[in-house]
């Protein structure tokens, strides 16, 4: 059999995702699906496995390449290599090097791209003792000063795409890709007014925590959405008193679910509603498109469902929600929140949401404000219901009420289709009957 | 016999992540070599080999955390028994810890021109304390003192001379000058006195020691100096060396009084009446425009089939043209077969295109090239690898293949130009000081200060060519420019190329007054990734001659008035 070539696998649309961490060395036992590396795109952070048991001949992926579907990873021998076939012997070099690996001190740049280096590169051969090689800036579309710079940085240039004039690397993408965020993609205002730093430790003793990945990636994107959406956000409520009954029941037939016991909650009664009132209102299920001229009505349901995990906050999304049952609903709820919390969600199963729902239903509160989760124009937040009394015109009755907050994008829907949609909402949630009609 | 590398004490940390792992089980590793990288929330630091060794195992991974003691591979050390890691052993030359060591140096630097200094200078901006060594007492080396500036100074003679002449025929005549040798020696040695003063300054300013004698490594971290005064050793802990090169003179060459190399040139010993220049590049023809202004019947003989091989054909060519009025003979594919030292003079046989033919000349200058001074300051002792031409190769922080000696100027190889050198040697003092830099220049521009001067940067066309380049061109004649015409004359050339996907400018070539200081623009608009319009829509001031740089780029982007052009395509 000899070595099977480990190569990244379909990771969605996602191209040039950098390595973040090799788990394994040469010479490693692993067993099938053991996480070979871990990637991390701007949504999340992805293993790549082990197709077969084995044990690893080559790491080829280095901690900072950007890799895509298809490139190189690893070499695996498989467990049964010595039985069959001339194996051939121990370090046969494969004939052709792997397309994808990225020699970092190629010293010739590919034909065409950029513009040529001047003269042959001054540097012959690298010596020998010499620690690990700097990258070739020779082709980098960057003035020296940004060069120096990101030397300083120790940053590769090759890897960073500028967002100057023609693809110019300036000074802010350095920064930006230092930082960790995408590039500059960010909108008009030239620059917002930074908090000044405060030296805390002045004032009693403090503790330095590094945020957590997860963190560290949602940060930039809800801020990219924070400023560039004009959010509003609007509040009703919803008598779920028959509701919740109808929960119950379901709930506890859920428990004694003979195949695998699960739990239904509100949300997936919320989601079918939600999807019902979409569709009744289509704008709020579109995308704006990118140079804001046009809205994408999107003729699917897939929602997102924010998940609390021990590192951040995780959206999994569940797709074409209207052709599912509430109990079917109910049961993928409960395998994406469990694989969300164990950091194994895949990147289809983050992507494509078309409406958000937040629920801190389980924990409490009256009402928030929820960030819309752009592209989207509109995310519902959930908070937890509470008994009130109810005037029904001649006496108060006691009855469950759920607070509902849509937050929206103001530039795609007004205040008065926001209230309509949130009634909407209300009627159906109070008599769910009404979401088969 | 296996040990344990463990952390070493690396401050205030704990539980520090492991972000990077350099090297492999078995691998051979080099004292002070880069095993890991750690990364605390203030900044990277590497865990080095504590001396020649084989890494056996590694204990830790990516994304384990470490603190001081934790162990991070075991390694068998290549002189077996290592007595306790700290004061480590030295690298293979068994160490032989010198018994005296008279000065201590973080750093010291070989070499004092313009790559020497400047890198002594700039390290001992951040901080190091650095030790020059150069064999003079005059700091600069070639080019202070023998080299760029006084050739300037006497060039600067030469074309007051020429200019002056050649305004007879634009009706002002000053007649036949006096030539006083003495003075023009004397004024030439004071340029370059003022200079090299400045520079001793420049070094007590900096507290930089300096230590006059040549040098030479006895290991990996001393170095033997023979001052005056007799040897003196110096221990120092990281070392760049700027040891230059020095004129090639071929061994069939007798030795005599009236045979130069170019050092001899500039010694104005007097003016011959027939010279002959072997060798027709930069060094060679400046020395010849010198001593021809001064009244020598000048022949060139050159091997090659151009003058100024390297420099494009075109570029050359006004300059060619302008010569072959002036000199006597200019001998292409020619080669000197017999040089005999004669009283009566210097007799040549040579053979070219037109047989074999034998002359004899009152002088001759050698200029065929010049050899980097690798084989002459004991690198071996060092461990530092030099190649059989004397060159040693470095990487873009200008490393030899020892981690904490670095190399720059004519020594790491060609093009041997002061300001590459200087360039080259701020790299090396900053990634010496700890800095992170790298020699990342697209361009190093060259010049002749011939008349006309000819200059060029980037990518020459015979390159382009060579390497299938897909380039475009635009040139420019300055039979166009008023400014040319005005100072007389008419024969000058700014050659533009162009990336043809991108349509940056890549190379540029310019012959004509000047030529050198025009050449910065270009040079400047290569590094900054410049299109044809950048430079076309820059408004340049009129007359000039630097405007001839914005017109080839207009030539280019087919927006040029000063000239008819029929349209592309």
């Amino acid at each position: 059999m000899g070595k099977i070539d480990v190569s990244v696998p379909d990771i969605g649309d996602f191209k040039d995702v950098p390595v973040i961490e090799v788990l394994v060395k040469p010479g490693d036992e692993v067993k099938v699906d053991q996480s070979l590396v871990t990637l991390e795109s701007d949504k999340a952070t992805m293993d790549v496995p082990s197709p077969l048991a084995g044990k690893v001949a080559e790491v080829v992926a280095k901690v900072g390449d950007k890799v895509s579907m298809g490139t190189l990873i690893a070499r695996v021998e498989t467990a049964d290599a010595e039985a069959p076939a001339p194996a051939p012997a121990a370090k046969d070099e494969p004939a052709a090097p792997p397309p994808a690996a990225k020699e970092p001190e190629a010293s010739e740049p590919a034909a065409g791209k950029g513009p040529p280096p001047a003269p042959a590169s001054p540097f012959p051969a690298a010596p020998a003792a010499a620690g690990p090689a700097k990258p070739d800036f020779s082709g980098v579309f960057a003035g020296p000063a940004v060069r120096r710079l990101a030397r300083e940085l120790d940053l590769d240039l090759n890897a960073i795409k500028g967002t100057g004039e023609n693809g110019r690397i300036t000074r802010e993408d350095v920064k930006a890709a230092i930082a960790g965020a995408a590039p500059a993609v960010a909108s008009g205002g030239a620059g917002l007014p930074s908090i000044p730093p405060v030296d805390f430790a002045k004032f009693g003793p403090v503790e330095t925590m590094p945020l957590s990945r997860i963190k560290r990636i949602s940060g930039p994107r809800l801020h990219a959405s924070w400023v560039n959406v004009p959010h509003v956000t609007h509040t009703d409520e919803a008598d779920v008193t028959e509701l919740e009954a109808f929960r119950k029941s379901l709930d506890e037939d859920a428990r004694k679910d003979k195949a695998k016991p699960y739990r239904v909650s509100l949300l997936p009664l919320l989601m079918r509603a939600a999807v019902a009132t979409l569709k009744a209102f289509p704008t709020f299920n579109a995308a704006l498109s990118p140079d804001n001229s046009a809205l994408i009505l999107r003729k699917y349901w897939h929602i997102g469902v924010a998940v609390d995990t021990p590192d951040g906050l995780v959206v999994a999304v569940i797709k074409d929600v209207d052709q599912k049952g509430v109990l079917d609903l109910a049961r993928e709820l409960g395998e994406l929140s469990e694989k969300a919390r164990a950091g194994k969600l895949s990147p289809a199963e983050m992507q494509g949401a078309t409406f958000t729902i937040s629920s801190l239903g389980g924990i409490g509160g009256t009402a928030f404000t929820p960030i819309v989760n752009a592209p989207e124009v509109a995310i519902l937040g959930v908070v937890r219901s509470k008994m009130a009394p109810v005037w029904d015109g001649k006496a108060f009755h006691p009855r469950l009420m759920l607070p509902l907050c849509l937050s929206y994008d103001h530039r795609v829907i007004d205040g008065a289709a926001a209230a309509r949609f949130m009634r909407h909402l209300a009627g159906l949630v109070e008599d769910m009957r009404r979401v088969i009609l | 016999m296996p040990q344990e590398i463990r952390l070493p004490d690396i401050g205030d940390f704990k539980d520090v992540p492991v972000i990077e792992i350099h090297v492999a089980p078995g691998e051979a590793v080099k004292k002070e070599q880069t095993l890991v990288t750690l990364e605390s929330d203030k900044a990277t630091l590497d865990v080095p080999a504590p001396g020649d060794g084989v890494i056996g195992e590694l204990h830790v991974k990516v994304g384990d955390k470490v603190s001081q003691g934790s162990l991070i591979a075991t390694y068998a050390s290549v002189d077996g028994a290592v007595a306790s890691p700290p004061p480590a052993a030295h690298p293979s030359p068994p160490p032989p810890p010198p018994a005296h060591v008279d000065f201590e140096a973080d750093l010291v630097v070989l070499g004092a021109g313009p790559g020497g200094y400047t890198a002594a200078f700039r390290a001992a901006d951040l901080g190091e304390k650095v030790l020059l060594v150069d064999k003079n007492a005059t700091l600069g080396g070639v080019c202070l003192n023998v080299g760029c500036i006084p050739s300037k100074a006497l060039l600067h003679v030469a074309k007051t001379i020429d200019e002056a002449a050649a305004m007879a025929a634009h009706g002002v005549s000053f007649g036949v000058p006096s030539l006083d040798l003495a003075a023009i020696r004397g004024w030439k040695d004071a340029v370059v006195k003022r200079l090299t003063t400045g520079l001793t300054g420049l070094a007590r300013q900096r507290k930089v020691t300096v230590v006059t004698g040549e040098g030479a490594f006895t290991s990996a971290n001393t170095l033997r100096v023979e001052t005056a005064e007799g040897p003196r050793t110096v221990r120092f802990a990281k070392a760049i060396i700027a040891a230059g090169s020095e004129p090639v003179a071929p061994g069939f060459i007798p030795s005599d009084k009236r045979i130069w190399d170019s050092t001899a040139a500039l010694e104005m010993r007097f003016t011959p009446n027939r010279m002959l220049v072997l060798g027709g590049g930069i060094i060679g023809l400046e020395m010849a425009t010198v001593y021809r202004a001064l009244g020598a019947e000048i022949t060139v003989i050159e091997m090659m089939d151009q003058l100024m091989p390297g420099a494009d054909p075109d570029i050359v060519a006004p300059l060619a043209k302008r010569l072959g009025k002036f000199y006597d003979k200019i001998l292409l594919k020619t080669k000197v077969t017999a040089v005999k030292a004669e009283p009566e003079g210097i007799v040549v046989a040579y053979e070219g295109e037109g047989g074999p033919k034998t002359e004899t000349f009152d002088a001759m200058l050698v200029s065929v090239g010049r050899r980097p001074n690798g084989k002459m300051i004991g690198a071996e002792a060092a461990g530092v690898t030099v190649d059989e031409r004397g060159f040693i190769a470095v990487d873009r922080e200008m490393r030899t293949n020892v981690h904490h000696i670095f190399a720059i100027g004519d020594i790491v190889g060609q093009p041997m130009l002061a300001h590459k050198a200087s360039h080259e040697g701020k790299v090396a003092a900053e990634v010496a000081s700890g800095h992170k830099s790298a020699f990342d220049a697209k361009a190093i521009p060259s010049v002749a200060y011939t008349d006309p001067e000819v200059a060029w940067v980037g990518v020459t066309e015979t390159e382009a060519k060579a390497r299938g380049i897909k380039y475009g061109k635009a040139v420019f004649p300055w039979a166009a420019s008023g400014r040319s015409l005005a100072l007389g004359r008419d024969e000058g050339l700014t050659k533009t190329l162009w990336d043809e996907e991108t349509q940056r400018l890549i190379g540029c070539g310019i012959v004509g007054t000047d030529a050198g200081d025009l050449i910065s623009e270009a040079a400047l608009a290569i590094e900054m990734g410049c299109e044809a319009e950048d430079i076309g829509l820059t408004i340049h001031p009129h007359p000039t001659l630097s405007e001839t740089f914005a017109m080839s780029a207009e030539a280019f982007a087919g927006t040029l008035t000063d000239l008819y052009m029929p349209k592309k395509k």
